[in-house]
């Protein structure tokens, strides 16, 4: 419909691969300074320099000093609201951005915290993925602010942002700053979790069994969230006092049985529905607190279990057959 | 987060209210001005979008918004005959403004209110520059600043939204003002402008003998004067206005386009050098002392009757130098034309008539005659008064015989009956007579009830002679303004502001603050722009120096604010030069390589690079090394100074591009 689009997307591209060699890569915490804030009049701010242009004219024909004392005051007026916009934005921090792993066919989301060090308040900040919707949050003088952009995951395995756009249009909306943060970002996405077949149960000798399962009853898996229910007894009072959510020490209950999920031997001739279905068996298992193993074709994952245990899983299942699958995965552990 | 999303839908969005307020004070700038049914209207409609309108009821289709709009131009077009007017233009914005509230939905619908409420800023602008009603403008552009903030930023109080309104056009109003003196004005105009539509209050063409008492009760200024060197003595403060030749019977008229050459005339006594600062009066007239001797602008006509006639009528303050005589002599005898308009006389009025007949038989001169003339209004029992009874059909003939009583404009009107009928040319002069010194601006003040009516007689030596007919009946006119005689002339407010000493004062003092802003503000130019630069040691200054001062202006602003936002935020400046040039290495090596993470040291970091662009590690290796050395390594005082220096040279003469060409150069060699 619109002629121009092409031509506007290929601008896009262009200019935005400039900035990226511009501005080279970013590693946070990043001060948003000068070099990188880019300011240009809105919608807005160009009518109001047309009406500017017309209001000069009019002035300048009568030869009548006020009007033209009115037009160079909102001049001066609408040059004042650049330097603000601009200002706004300056000295920004990107804190901290990261995106949580989600399932496929969910939302994820880019948390990105955001902050000041100086006394100014900087007010309608907006941040945005390359294609999601802006989220507005405020920073006061010296504030943080933590803004949670949607991004959708439609299909499972890597989803890579590029680059996140803080812009604002405060105070008068006649101009608009705004900048892109190139920071490495990539959001794991878990296979959708589907499927109705009864887990399989190990087949390894109860003597193993016994012999990887330890203490039973008692023994210490981790902290887990407060639940209603829960016996005050089981609550980590310490890390409370350090100002801790209310944790609870997590017991192993059961761990009755001993599960290994393997690819191999699901029938289902869509790889994705096996991966769906192992993911969840992982995630019933994980839920029911039982030790389970995960086997895929070149990848044997021991038996276990805990959170990390089942991301570790889920992450083996999310970028299983993905050509750059294993060692991002690996990376990313030893991120963490 | 997404407050304002969540917002009630019922109630208008701040945004759209604050449009709205903009746009109502706009309109109140010009309400007196546009006819009663368009503000009405449009007050109405703001009202309607903002109180019970249901986004239901919103205009959408295209089809309906034009007929509307056609409608409302064929509205404006039918009251006005014209769009181009001034006050025609600003009712079709006005009323385009109310249609565009029908349909007022979006962000962008409330910029384009704002945006039209500012331009009716413009336009009270050129309509009125006083300076009373500068604040005005002044509230009204802040409110429209602060609808702007309220748009972009709709979480936003209203009280902050003006504080950051009002704090912005603070900051803006220092290069607004030398921007205001520095653009250089044009000569002219670019295109012709539309003559007005309305009229003010205000001497005219024509004049009914009571007519005048209507502006009497009007306290507004019409000019101001300074003489420049001798004032006259105040019985000889007539300002001359519309001659007035025509009579027929109730009214008095102008001559039709008297374009005739001013008699020439010898003066006599003291020429008069003035200055005249006229307020608009949207009327052709410029008012000068008595008798003008040439005119004082190229686009002036001086008359045939020493009016001074514009071309263009008075829209803006006008100020304008002018040389007068009150005494003259005529050089020529009465042509007859003139002789026999002068000494028509209307149907009617039989006893003045018989009067004026006897009159003629009892004296033997002119001169006499007119002695005798003003002896019978001494002597008849005349008073003066704003209110006089009503006239009948022969009105004159009423006056003289019947009621007795009359303000100037009667007794100027039945003068110069009396002695037209007997036979002595003469016709009325309307003006103004005295005025107000203000000993603050060092001027003199004649204000609309100052206006006043008198007569001139031909007599035959000294031709045209001013002849008062009020001052024989009310001789203490000439000396005290009229308000001083009939108060009760003034409404209330205004008859006590004359009273009280504090007050008039007061009012002297803002009267001279007008004064001053016409002159210095409304009347700037590119004279005073080239004064201006003169005064701040520009010789012989042009245009093109003003334009060249305006552009240095403008980017000295720009680059003391750019200065001044990178303040607030300036790079935290490493303590020591060793970091100094470190910092630099490392804003080098960012840009071209990779950014050094915080908790990185020189030589894992150097190892990254080396490990990034092995083409680069021959020239940077070293550098990192250095560092380490000079910051981690034992202390050699004695020398330590020279080598952070040679260090930061080292950095300063590194450049990446001649290093990896460099490399590849000798790469290229060895292969």
């Amino acid at each position: 419909m619109n002629p121009f689009a092409p031509l506007a997307r290929r601008l896009r591209t262009r200019s935005a691969a400039w900035m990226r060699r511009r501005q080279g890569e970013d590693v946070l915490p990043v001060t948003l300074e000068r070099r990188r804030l880019y300011i240009l009049p809105t919608r807005a701010g160009v009518g109001f320099a047309t009406l500017l242009a017309l209001m000069f004219l009019a002035g300048l024909n009568y030869a009548n000093s006020l009007a033209l004392l009115v037009t160079f005051l909102l001049t001066a007026f609408a040059l004042v609201a650049m330097q603000q916009c601009h200002g706004n934005l300056l000295g920004t921090q990107v804190l901290s951005a990261t995106a949580p792993a989600v399932f496929a066919g969910t939302t994820g989301r880019v948390l990105l915290t955001l902050g000041a060090a100086d006394a100014r308040p900087r007010l309608q900040l907006e941040a945005a993925l390359p294609q999601g919707p802006p989220q507005h949050g405020d920073l006061g003088p010296r504030g943080r602010q933590r803004l949670e952009l949607p991004l959708p995951a439609t299909a499972r395995g890597l989803v890579r942002i590029e680059r996140i756009r803080l812009a604002t249009v405060h105070p008068f909306g006649l101009f608009r700053a705004w900048t892109w943060v190139h920071t490495p970002l990539e959001m794991l996405v878990y296979p959708r979790v589907h499927g109705s077949l009864p887990m399989p149960i190990h087949s390894a000798p109860r003597a193993g069994q016994r012999s990887l399962c330890g203490a039973g009853d008692d023994e210490w898996v981790g902290l887990r969230a407060f639940r209603d229910g829960d016996s005050p007894r089981q609550v980590d009072w310490k890390a409370y006092a350090r100002e801790s959510p209310l944790l609870v020490k997590d017991y192993s209950s059961g761990g009755a049985e001993l599960r290994l999920f393997e690819y191999a031997r699901l029938t289902d001739p869509d790889g994705e529905a096996r991966l769906s279905q192992l993911a969840r068996w992982v995630v019933d298992a994980e839920a029911r607190g039982e030790r389970y193993g995960l086997v895929l074709p070149g990848t044997r994952i021991a038996i276990d279990r805990g959170p990390e245990h089942r991301h570790r899983c889920l992450a083996a299942l999310a970028l299983f057959g993905q050509s750059d699958g294993a060692d991002r995965v690996g990376a990313e552990r030893r991120r963490a | 987060m997404s407050a304002q999303n969540a917002a009630a839908p019922e109630r208008a969005p701040a945004a759209l209210v604050w449009a709205c307020a903009a746009l109502g004070g706009g309109l109140l700038l010009h309400a007196d001005r546009l006819p009663a049914w368009a503000v009405a209207g449009t007050l109405a409609m703001i009202l309607w979008r903002l109180t019970i309108a249901r986004p239901g009821q919103l205009l959408s289709g295209a089809t309906v918004r034009a007929l509307l709009a056609l409608s409302l131009v064929t509205l404006v077009f039918a009251r006005f005959h014209t769009l181009n007017g001034l006050t025609a233009g600003t009712t079709l914005l006005v009323l385009m403004a109310a249609l565009k509230l029908l349909e007022a939905r979006r962000a962008r619908d409330a910029y384009v209110i704002v945006g039209v409420a500012l331009f009716l800023v413009l336009a009270a602008c050129l309509d009125r520059q006083d300076l009373a009603r500068v604040p005005l403008y002044g509230v009204e552009a802040l409110l429209c600043c602060a609808a702007f903030a309220l748009i972009a930023t709709p979480g936003l109080g209203a009280l902050p939204a003006l504080r950051l309104a009002g704090r912005s056009l603070l900051v803006a109003f220092p290069l607004a003002l030398a921007l205001f003196l520095l653009f250089p004005r044009l000569p002219g105009a670019l295109w012709a402008i539309p003559p007005r539509d309305e009229a003010t209050t205000g001497l005219s063409e024509s004049m009914t003998p009571g007519g005048i008492t209507r502006l009497i009760s009007t306290y507004e200024p019409v000019f101001r004067v300074t003489f420049i060197g001798a004032r006259p003595p105040p019985e000889q403060l007539y300002w001359r206005g519309p001659v007035l030749h025509e009579f027929d019977g109730a009214t008095w008229r102008r001559r039709p386009a008297s374009l005739g050459q001013p008699a020439p005339l010898q003066y006599l006594g003291t020429p008069y050098h003035h200055r005249v600062a006229l307020e608009p009066s949207r009327e052709h007239f410029w008012f000068a002392l008595d008798t003008p001797a040439r005119s004082p602008d190229p686009a002036v006509l001086l008359s045939e009757d020493r009016e001074l006639v514009a071309g263009n009528p008075v829209n803006a303050p006008v100020s304008f130098e002018v040389v007068s005589y009150t005494h003259t002599q005529a050089a020529r005898p009465l042509e007859s034309g003139a002789r026999l308009a002068d000494t028509a006389l209307p149907p009617g009025n039989p006893r003045t008539l018989t009067l004026a007949r006897s009159l003629r038989e009892h004296t033997s001169t002119d001169e006499a005659l007119l002695r005798a003339g003003l002896e019978f209004l001494r002597t008849g029992g005349f008073s003066y008064s704003v209110t006089p009874e009503r006239l009948g059909p022969d009105a004159v003939d009423d006056l003289l015989f019947r009621t007795r009583e009359g303000f100037c404009g009667h007794y100027a009107s039945a003068f110069v009956t009396l002695m037209r009928a007997a036979g002595l040319p003469a016709h009325v002069v309307t003006g103004y007579l005295g005025g107000e010194w203000n000993p603050i601006g060092g001027y003199l003040l004649v204000r609309q009830s100052d206006a006043h009516a008198w007569a001139e007689v031909w007599l035959p030596v000294r031709g045209w002679t001013r002849v008062d007919p009020t001052a024989v009946v009310a001789p203490e006119r000439l000396h005290r303004g009229l308000l001083d005689l009939l108060p009760q002339a003034l409404s209330v407010p205004e008859r006590l502001l004359r009273q009280s000493r504090w007050l008039s004062g007061l009012l002297q003092r803002w009267d001279a603050a007008s004064a001053w802003w016409n002159a210095r503000v409304v009347r700037f130019d590119l004279d005073s722009q080239l004064g201006l630069l003169a005064r701040l040691g520009v010789r012989a200054p042009n245009a093109r120096d003003l334009g060249w001062a305006f552009m240095l202006v403008l980017s000295l602003w720009l680059a003391v604010g750019a200065w001044r936002l990178g303040d607030g935020v300036a790079r935290t400046r490493p303590p020591d030069a060793l970091a100094r040039a470190y910092a630099r290495l490392c804003r080098k090596l960012a840009r071209a390589v990779l950014p050094r993470p915080p908790q990185q040291g020189p030589l894992d970091f150097a190892a990254a690079v080396s490990a990034r662009r092995p083409d680069l590690a021959g020239d940077v290796l070293p550098l990192f090394e250095r560092y380490a050395q000079l910051r981690y390594g034992l202390p050699s005082p004695a020398t330590r100074r020279r080598d952070v220096e040679d260090f930061a040279r080292a950095v300063a003469r590194l450049s990446l591009k001649r290093a990896a060409r460099h490399a590849s150069g000798s790469g290229r060699t060895l292969a």
